[in-house]
């Protein structure tokens, strides 16, 4: 349980952090990367109000003195945590299929090596049964829901494949890229992929477009402007530490209703957690700062309560990374997306050594493109 | 974690040049059988790091692997049934993966290696 007083006590600007809990191995950072929140609906209580009550307005410059692998910390707590809390309600929501990449991986060759990066619940892997697949995800909670289907897995960081270069004969990164919050991040985890598949090998990414079919839908969400500081200071609300894979690893059976959501289960869908019941939500108000070229959001993932586990629940509450949903009976996460524009992935891969382009589509709100590595 | 996979993993801490083939630690493994499929066996063999195959699975008590190999191998039904119980069937369920660099620790756990890096190490 993190107390209301401990999370005040970090407020103070120091140069070097330490991290507090014991629970995890202390490790001095070298630079901790703070996103400023700026004209995000406040209703997330002390913790939102925290991060946006800065007037400071930095910008970010990718190339600072933070490695470009290090974890900024709007990841950390809005893709990290919050899968870690919802994995095993995500894993029962994720079961369709997805036409495109079934197909991507139904015409590799026999006795292919596929990596997965950034593989979730391990929808995709074995999916094609000529193939050999090898799966990783930062999140301990869905690798061991993968684990427990035995496919072959580990927790690794997309930004920074622990594999030695040209293994793979093909690698697919499926609605991950979106959940990295600057450009060089993005680019840097397109070049490993390139990077640890073979020479001619193909490489499918897809992502979260901005121009997405269903209008409706980004209303639910919350636009972020987010200014970025990388310096040497604390983060005014402490990183709780990951918690135990074990937690999560209860089996709750596979469902088409994840308590609201109003998915046909055979009629696949991009990778997407709307909650479709909630027709009252407010729209989400810019400040004038949120304009058309809006990329940044906050989207909510709702836990229903009997789904979720009491203590990781709690602790969550009580730190601000969830709020209470009565009327819904869940708990609403937010997660943190750059959803991409027309053509930016091209842009992006432009610029990495290698890699050319051999197709690039538009499906279900998702932008993807096939590379081949030269 | 099979050996295959053993095979492809490589210490990626910042500043490592030299974080290939990680050693193998392993307190628990088993052997969990798998489909034999000789096409498969084929199409992977150039892909593995042999001398890091037959190192890996001495850890686990198999030796008999030949120590030389070449292509017309992969007519032998008896080596591929060795090549194959060797890359698949042999699991490392608890144990570590250590960095032949730094000799960091990689854990593995439940069969899953977590190959996490600390903030001080990117």
């Amino acid at each position: 349980m993190f107390s209301d007083s401990l999370i005040r006590s970090f407020t103070a600007r120091s140069s070097r952090i330490k991290r507090i809990f014991s629970s995890i191995s202390s490790r001095d950072f070298r630079c901790w990367e703070t996103s400023r929140l700026v004209g995000m609906e406040v209703d997330q209580g002390q913790f939102a109000k925290d991060l946006h009550s800065s007037n400071e307005k930095s910008r970010i410059e990718d190339d600072c003195c933070v490695s470009v692998q290090s974890t900024p910390e709007i990841e950390k707590k809005f893709v990290h945590h919050v899968y870690d809390a919802i994995a095993p309600h995500f894993s029962s929501t994720r079961f369709a299929k997805w036409p495109k990449v079934a197909a991507f991986l139904n015409n590799l060759s026999s006795g292919s090596v596929v990596l997965d990066a950034g593989c979730g619940n391990g929808k995709y892997l074995g999916f094609n049964p000529e193939c050999f697949f090898i799966g990783c995800d930062i999140s301990p909670p869905l690798i061991g829901i993968c684990a427990g289907r035995d496919h072959e897995v580990l927790v690794a960081d997309a930004v920074n494949l622990p594999y030695r270069d040209g293994f793979g004969d093909a690698a697919i990164s499926i609605a991950v890229l979106h959940h990295l919050s600057t450009e060089s991040r993005r680019k840097k985890a397109i070049e490993e992929l390139i990077r640890v598949v073979k020479k001619g090998g193909l490489v499918l990414i897809t992502v979260w477009a901005v121009e997405q079919e269903n209008r409706s839908l980004v209303t639910k969400w919350t636009p972020l402007s987010i200014e970025y500081e990388e310096e040497w200071i604390s983060s005014s609300i402490p990183v709780p530490p990951r918690l135990s894979s074990e937690i999560f690893l209860e089996s709750i059976p596979e469902i088409e209703d994840d308590g609201g959501s109003l998915r046909d289960k055979d009629k696949p869908r991009s990778d997407m957690d709307v909650d479709f019941r909630d027709h009252n939500e407010k729209k989400n108000s810019g400040d004038g700062k949120i304009g058309e070229n809006q990329q940044e959001y906050f989207v909510p993932w709702h836990l229903p309560y009997h789904q979720a586990e009491i203590n990781a629940s709690a602790s969550a509450i009580a730190t601000g990374f969830a709020r209470k949903d009565d009327k819904k009976g869940a708990l609403v996460f937010n997660r943190y997306y750059h959803v991409f524009a027309e053509g930016e992935l091209q842009r992006i891969v432009s610029g990495v050594a290698n890699a050319i382009i051999v197709d690039k589509f538009y499906d279900k709100s998702n932008w993807c493109i096939v590379l081949k590595k030269k | 974690m099979r050996l295959l996979t053993h095979n492809m993993l490589s210490c990626n801490i910042k500043g490592v040049t030299n974080g290939y083939p990680l050693t193998i630690e392993a307190s628990k493994w088993m052997a969990k059988e798998v489909d034999f499929n000789g096409d498969f066996l084929r199409n992977i063999f150039v892909k593995i790091e042999w001398k890091v195959l037959i190192e890996a699975a001495k850890v686990m008590g198999y030796t008999d692997l030949p120590v030389e190999v070449d292509s017309s191998m992969l007519n032998s039904d008896e080596f591929l049934q060795k090549f194959h119980h060797a890359l698949l069937e042999i699991h490392v369920e608890e144990g570590a993966l250590i960095c032949p660099e730094t000799g960091r620790k990689f854990p593995v756990h439940k069969g899953i290696p977590n190959m996490l890096l600390n903030e001080d190490e990117v």
